[in-house]
Order: structure tokens, then C-alpha cells, then sequence
């Protein structure tokens, strides 16, 4: 008999693993949660430091910024992915991990890389989280550490995935399974592009640490190589985000794709397909690009965004069509029928509403004319923790807040006060990026721990900062304790709880009626082109106001 | 051969005209792009080869049939 994995629930299927695999994928998940726990303090105290509220010396602010940088966008997101890509695999199997060394040998190189990243944020120069070999040249010591953490880091990211592969495999080499899910393709493909990055990765880093032990020349490319890790650095954790609401809508509400699986997959397969040409536009403050590049790079990025707002406008209108059968009114009133009671279902709503924060202000700075202006200001923090903490980190811990009750059998801690976690962090995040995003379009720099100028800069910028380190303590308190909640989960409990993933609906089983509207998806689309209108129009004319000439410098 | 080869096969093809378009730009030293696209585009090669495989009968597998 042919099984389909789709049909079957996830949590129960995460409760019934092997007790080895759960073992690892706690591990991962625990391993995952300290780099976030570590990458919060770091970027409370530079927030902190921003604002003016703690007097330090402006090497350690770059030092915090480093741990702040290289702790989450690099371990917590990546290490978070890893034990999910691992987690919902061998949930789509239902045999347990296949390759469970590889598995092993990969969290372990992963956390090794964590250790000397580590070390080399703390030794020598501040090199925040590009590890550029310019700023560690006077310190080979501390770039070889900086540069061997990415390094293993990179390793892990090759060697880990082939245990996902070969488990999501296994059941069709067995003859147990004609085709992958959309599940269990998306996940294949998230695979094959997290091998891609830890390859980017050791291309990047290797030529510095080669440099530093004395057996190699200077990596004069570093800045190029290191675009493209960038780039997929960026753009993996949101292809996972839209996986993880995907499977996440099925787990808390029992609804699958109106669309078919099949459509759902092209959806994830697009990701590959768009995702690398586009990025071309992180060359636009190269001096030296050509026009036609430029043009080109400008209307590719146009793309960058399509994959993802496909599969948004596919989730929302399956849950607007089930919800509206389940008696849902108005135009948003089927919302409210959603289980926001569940922490993750808070946690998604709270990363939809960031993410159409983040494509709009994203596209205004991928524009070529603005992003030579704004790119090395206050704008570029400002918008882009609507995707990193708002869009992904909210969403790897709902992901985390079902599969590690599921895995522990303990119920989710406390949902009645975790649930609310992701709104404080919505208020803080909204409080920090429209004050940082004001403060780039009026010119003050990032990357810049004390921006008083002898006492020459204007005072609203002072404002301003001190509102980002307000708005980055609200937000680093509330994701620190929605973490710590779902960190609960895997405190070891005798006995199984009833129902560990929480409270939940089941719409699935319902058949809906053709012909059913659902209006809520392309609205959305239609507000975001709206706001990316308003947003560029008001650049421009801010930045015409501005007596300065952009020249190009550093990537965003 | 199912869907899944027709939609992993493509981003191997596309991937490596992306590759071969970065290892002759003549500005901004791609070279790297170019590496890092050529990787993926033979690893995705290699991934569609695995979803080509045909499934392994049971009694090769040493299973018996239930």
C-alpha cells in the first residue's frame, strides 16, 4: 500500500519517533535556543549602547554587535533550521531519520563552529558578522577563529542535509511512496539549497583562514564571496518560514492547499528558480557596474519577493475558504476564527504582518537609484528585523512551540501567557524599526555605536535612537521569554500529556463548497505595492532634501 | 519519472546557465558566483538522479511481502 504522509498528523507522528532521533533533534533545538538567548543579549546591549542609555566604549559596542550578528543570523537561524528540516522529515518518513550519523556529524561541526565563532568575536578586532579579513588583518589570530566558526559552520551545513535527503527518499526507493508530498518536496529542496549555502559559505571563508595560518595570499574577493552567502543566507530563512506556515496551517488547523500539492510545489521549486539571479542587486554599490547590469539587477529584484507571496497568497486563501465554511464573516471577521489561543497561531500572525513590513521597506532599498543612499544608514537594521526577528525568528519558535511538546510529550508551557509574547515583540519591533527606518532616511549610520559627531549631530537623531533602544528592549524581552517558554518543552516529564501540541482546530475534515471567495491574500498584495509606492516616493524626496552624494561603499 | 524530476530538473539547467553567464562576466569578479551556482546546479543534477531511481522490489531488499 502506498502511504501519503500528508494525511497523517504531525505532532503524533513526532511523538512516535525513534527515541535516538528525538534525542538529537532536542539537542539541536536546545543548541538552537542559546544562540538566539546569546544573540538577543548582544543586540540588547548594542541597541542599548545606540540609544545612549549604556556608556561603553565604542569596541565593545562593535563587540556586542558581532556576538548580536553572528548568534543569530548564523547559529539560531541556522541551527533552528537544521533540527526542523530534520524534525519534519523524519515526521514525513515515519520510520525515524535515516543517515542519523550524518545527522550527528553535522550538528556537531555546527556547534564547533559556534564555539570558534565564538572566540573570534571576542579576540582581536571587533569584525561584526561579515568577518571582513581588512578589519581582522592587524589580528590573524582572531580572523582565523572568526573564519574557521563560518567555516565549520559551512561543513555542517553539507554534511547534515543528506540525512533529511536520504529519509525523505527512503519511502520511495522502499516502493512505499510514488511522489514526494508538497511537504516532503519542499523539504528536499530546502535540503539541496542548505548544502548550496555551506558550500557559499567555504568558498567565502576559506581564503581567510588559509590567509591567517601563513599559507595563502590576502582574499582581496572577500567582499564579492561574501554577497553570495548573503544573499542565501537571507533568503533560506525565509523559504523556510514559508514552508513552516505551511505545514504549521495544516498541524493548528487541519487545512491543506485549495490548490493541490501539486501547485504547492511548483510554489517551492520557484524559490530555486528566482531566488539566485536576483541577486544581482546586492552589486549595486559596486562603482564599476555597468548600466545594463544595473537595469538588469533592478528588474530581476522585482522577483525576489514572487515565491514567497505566492505561497502567502496560497495559505491565506485555504484558510480564508475553510474559515468562511466554518461560519466566518466579512471581509476579516473569518480571521478570529483562527486558533489564536495556540502560541504558534499568535507567533504566525505576528510574522504575516512583519513580513509586508519587510517587503515593502526591502523593495524601496533594492531600488539602484536608493540603495547606494540608504545602505549604509540606520534604515537597513531598521527594516530588515521586521524579517529577522518579526517574519523568522517568531516563526522557527512557533515551529519549535509544536514539535517540542510533540517530542517530549509535555503540553505547551503556560499558552495562556505565551501567546501574548509575539504582540509585545510586534509592539517593540514596531516601535524600534519605524524609528530606525526614520532615522536612516534622515542619514544617521549603522554600524556606528556612538553617532554624537562631537556633539554636531542633529538632535532628532538622538530621539530617534533612543525610541530604537526602547523599542529593542520591549522586543528582546518578549522574544526572550516566548523562547524560554518553548525551551520549557524540553525539561524531561514523566509522564505524556493528552494533547502536547495545545489547542488547536479541525477544519480539514470538512469538505468546502466550490466557488468559495477569498479576498484577504490579494488585498494584502494590493497593500504592500501600495506602501512600496509611498514608501520610495517619500525617499526620494527625502533624500533629494539631503546635501549629500551617494558614492557607493559597503554591501547591505 | 514523476513530477518531482520535472520540477528539480530545471533549477540544475538554470542554475548552470547561471553559472556559465558569471564565469564569463567580464566586471565585478563573479568568479565566486560562478563557483557557487556551478556546486548547486551539479548538486541538483545529482538530487534528480536520486528522484529518477526506481524503488528497490521488496525481495531484493530482503523483505518478505505482507
Amino acid at each position: 500500500m502506498m502511504t501519503d504522509p500528508s494525511h497523517s498528523d504531525y505532532p503524533q507522528r513526532l511523538a512516535a519517533l525513534p527515541r535516538q532521533d528525538a534525542r538529537l533533534l532536542r539537542a539541536m533545538a536546545g543548541a538552537s535556543l542559546v544562540a538566539l538567548a546569546l544573540g538577543v543579549l548582544g543586540g540588547l546591549l548594542t541597541a542599548l549602547a545606540r540609544a545612549g542609555f549604556l556608556d561603553i566604549i565604542p569596541n565593545t559596542g562593535y563587540r556586542f554587535l558581532t556576538v548580536h550578528g553572528v548568534s543569530v543570523f548564523f547559529y539560531w537561524l541556522f541551527v533552528a533550521q537544521a533540527a526542523l528540516l530534520l524534525a519534519l522529515s523524519a515526521a514525513e518518513c515515519g520510520r525515524g531519520l535515516v543517515w542519523l550519523r550524518a545527522a550527528r556529524a553535522g550538528f556537531a561541526l555546527m556547534v564547533a563552529g559556534f564555539v570558534f565563532s565564538m572566540i573570534g568575536a571576542h579576540v582581536g578586532t571587533p569584525l561584526l558578522y561579515d568577518g571582513s579579513p581588512g578589519l581582522g588583518a592587524d589580528s590573524p589570530l582572531g580572523l582565523l577563529a572568526f573564519s574557521l566558526g563560518y567555516l565549520l559552520l559551512g561543513l555542517g551545513l553539507m554534511v547534515l542535509p543528506a540525512s533529511a535527503i536520504a529519509t525523505l527518499l527512503t519511502p520511495r526507493w522502499q516502493g512505499r511512496q510514488q511522489s514526494l508530498s508538497a511537504v516532503g518536496f519542499a523539504l528536499f529542496v530546502w535540503a539541496g539549497f542548505l548544502i548550496v549555502t555551506g558550500f557559499a559559505a567555504l568558498y567565502a571563508f576559506l581564503p581567510a583562514a588559509l590567509w591567517a595560518l601563513g599559507i595563502g595570499p590576502f582574499p582581496a574577493s572577500h567582499g564579492t564571496n561574501w554577497h553570495i552567502v548573503f544573499h542565501n543566507m537571507h533568503y533560506l530563512p525565509l523559504m523556510a518560514t514559508v514552508i513552516l506556515w505551511y505545514v504549521l496551517a495544516r498541524v493548528l488547523t487541519g487545512v491543506r492547499s485549495i490548490f493541490g500539492d501539486r501547485f504547492s510545489k511548483i510554489v517551492f521549486s520557484m524559490y530555486l528558480v528566482f531566488v539566485p539571479p536576483t541577486s544581482l542587486y546586492h552589486m549595486f554599490l559596486e562603482p564599476d557596474l555597468p548600466g545594463v547590469v544595473r537595469v538588469t539587477g533592478s528588474l530581476l529584484s522585482l522577483f525576489v519577493s514572487v515565491p514567497t507571496l505566492t505561497a502567502f497568497l496560497i495559505i491565506v486563501a485555504s484558510l480564508e475558504v475553510h474559515a468562511r465554511h466554518q461560519g466566518g464573516r466579512g471581509l476579516f471577521g473569518w480571521i478570529g476564527l483562527l486558533p489564536w489561543r495556540h502560541p504558534s497561531m499568535s507567533a504566525i500572525g505576528v510574522a504575516v504582518l512583519s513580513m509586508g513590513l519587510g517587503i515593502v521597506f526591502a523593495f524601496v532599498l533594492i531600488q539602484g537609484d536608493l540603495a547606494p543612499l540608504l545602505s549604509d544608514t540606520f534604515f537597513v537594521p531598521g527594516y530588515f528585523h521586521f524579517f529577522t526577528v518579526g517574519t523568522v525568528s517568531l516563526t522557527l519558535l512557533a515551529a519549535l512551540a509544536v514539535v517540542l511538546p510533540a517530542l517530549g510529550g509535555r503540553p505547551v508551557w503556560r499558552p495562556g501567557l505565551l501567546r501574548w509574547m509575539p504582540w509585545l515583540a510586534f509592539a517593540g519591533l514596531l516601535v524600534f524599526g519605524v524609528a530606525g527606518v526614520t532615522a536612516g532616511y534622515l542619514g544617521v549610520p549603522r554600524r556606528v555605536i556612538d553617532i554624537s559627531y562631537q556633539g554636531l549631530a542633529p538632535s532628532l537623531w538622538h530621539g530617534l535612537m533612543g525610541a530604537v533602544g526602547l523599542g529593542g528592549a520591549v522586543m528582546s524581552l518578549a522574544l526572550t521569554v516566548f523562547a524560554a517558554g518553548i525551551a520549557a518543552s524540553l525539561w524531561p516529564q514523566g509522564q505524556r500529556a493528552h494533547e502536547p501540541a495545545g489547542p488547536m482546530v479541525a477544519w480539514g475534515r470538512d469538505a468546502v463548497q466550490p466557488g468559495g471567495s477569498a479576498w484577504v491574500g490579494p488585498v494584502s498584495i494590493l497593500a504592500i505595492v501600495i506602501a512600496m509606492y509611498v514608501f520610495t516616493a517619500i525617499g526620494f524626496e527625502l533624500m533629494r532634501s539631503l546635501p549629500v552624494i551617494a558614492i557607493g561603499g559597503g554591501g547591505h | 519519472m514523476n513530477e518531482d524530476v520535472w520540477l528539480t530538473a530545471p533549477i540544475a539547467v538554470i542554475w548552470a546557465l547561471l553559472a556559465v553567464a558569471y564565469a564569463l562576466a567580464p566586471w565585478g569578479d563573479m568568479i565566486g558566483y560562478a563557483w557557487v551556482w556551478g556546486f548547486g546546479s551539479v548538486l541538483f543534477l545529482g538530487l534528480t538522479v536520486l528522484l529518477s531511481r526506481r524503488p528497490t522490489p521488496a525481495s531484493e531488499r530482503g523483505e518478505t511481502i505482507p
